[in-house]
């Protein structure tokens, strides 16, 4: 079990630097941007065994992604998305976006229609988590400047 | 001259793929530099408008158009960082201008690098996707044929949508002829599956709908047809591949 778990991480960790290198990752964030995406792809995991919910596995594994962008951004200061980007890679719904289009070439429209709502749901609960993360920062910025 | 930086600023971060609120953001901090000047600016996911009205000459006004984008964060970090240092007075108009002509044009990685980075994204999403290690080492070869099939594709000027379709063909015939004839036993779902994913818009259909919440409705809508149309490429690749397999072998259980 931890076996698995810990070749997932490093698998989520190695596809996260790969895509970095086409993002243009600054070289000196590499590997943080790399354990971003790691540590969430564990907590999707996870999730996904105790709720059986992909949207719910992609919301608390982006609410981590998101805290630990906002955490590194501000040690190394760099801007969030350089971290936040990267770390949602391999969360982000690119495969069954793919999918529901592909079935719909194919003209299998229950199975296209399952993966487009899938897709929405799950980048919609990624949208929420940053969003929600991003609104959060932003609240304890306010309070910093006004104490 | 400040309305030029302000504009390059906005387009090299647009064409990066930043946030529509991000570059309004920072278009709306450098305009702001020139005092007792109005400066709005409106930005469209394919371009951006932005005026300087001065109350005693004339407006200036710039539109510029931006048509492809590819997302490089490491542009948009360095923008970033120029405009805030330009806001706050550390750097002068013009050393930001020549600052920013830089960043349009800096690459971090050489192209060897961008070939390895398609191979193990391929690679280490089959692993994500516990595929076996045969799954893996087919993918590897699959990624291989991929970053061959975008070079020579951008080599002989293809456009993006192109580009994908053929590339996405390319790694269903390599998947499929493998499993047909070397590797019987390995899962051509996972593999197509890994090997697409360096082509396939997660990102973008996500920041689509990041852009909607924050209320850029337009800028949404028209990131979410971007992530459609490029899915689009992908499957009629692979579809296409299929169709020809199963036009050679004949009756294939796809």
């Amino acid at each position: 079990m931890i076996w698995m778990m810990m070749i997932r991480f490093l698998g989520a960790f190695g596809a996260v630097i790969s895509l970095g290198l086409l993002l243009e990752v600054p070289k000196k964030y590499l590997l943080h941007a790399g354990t971003a995406g790691g540590i969430g792809w564990l907590v999707y995991q996870v999730v996904v065994l105790e709720v059986d919910s992909a949207p719910m596995a992609a919301f608390s594994a982006s609410l981590m992604v998101a805290l630990m962008s906002h955490i590194f951004a501000r040690r190394l200061k760099a801007p969030v998305a350089v971290f936040l980007i990267s770390g949602i890679l391999p969360l982000v719904p690119g495969a069954s976006i793919y999918r529901s289009v592909y079935y719909m070439i194919r003209d299998m429209r229950t199975l296209s229609d399952r993966y487009l709502i899938q897709t929405l749901q799950v980048a919609g609960a990624i949208a929420l988590a940053i969003f929600f993360i991003d609104s959060l920062f932003r609240l304890g910025q306010v309070r910093g400047k006004r104490s | 001259m400040l309305v030029e930086t302000a504009a390059l600023a906005g387009e090299i971060m647009l064409v990066s793929g930043a946030e529509i609120y991000r570059v309004e953001d920072t278009i709306h901090h450098i305009l702001s530099l020139a005092e007792g000047a109005r400066g709005e600016n409106i930005v469209l996911s394919t371009g951006i408008y932005l005026s300087l009205d001065d109350p005693e000459g004339e407006a200036i006004t710039m539109v510029r158009r931006v048509p492809d984008r590819a997302t490089n964060l490491n542009r948009i970090y360095l923008a970033n960082e120029v405009s805030r240092e330009l806001c706050a007075r550390k750097l002068s108009v013009t050393e930001a201008y020549e600052e920013l002509l830089r960043i349009r044009e800096q690459i971090i990685y050489r192209p060897v690098f961008k070939q390895i980075g398609y191979v193990g994204t391929c690679v280490f999403f089959a692993v994500m996707f516990d595929g076996s290690f045969l799954d893996c080492m087919a993918v590897l070869l699959v990624g291989i044929v991929l970053a061959m099939a975008l070079t020579l594709a951008r080599r002989i000027h293809f456009n993006d949508f192109c580009a994908k379709v053929a590339a996405s063909f390319f790694i269903g015939v390599t998947a499929m002829g493998l499993e047909s004839t070397l590797l019987p036993q390995i899962q051509r779902d996972t593999v197509i599956v890994s090997a697409i994913m360096p082509l396939v818009p997660g990102v973008v259909f996500t920041t689509a709908i990041r852009d909607t919440l924050n209320g850029d409705y337009s800028a949404g809508v028209a990131r979410m047809l971007e992530a459609v149309v490029t899915a689009l490429a992908v499957a009629a690749g692979v579809g296409a591949s299929m169709g020809v397999f199963r036009m050679l072998i004949g009756g294939d259980r796809l």
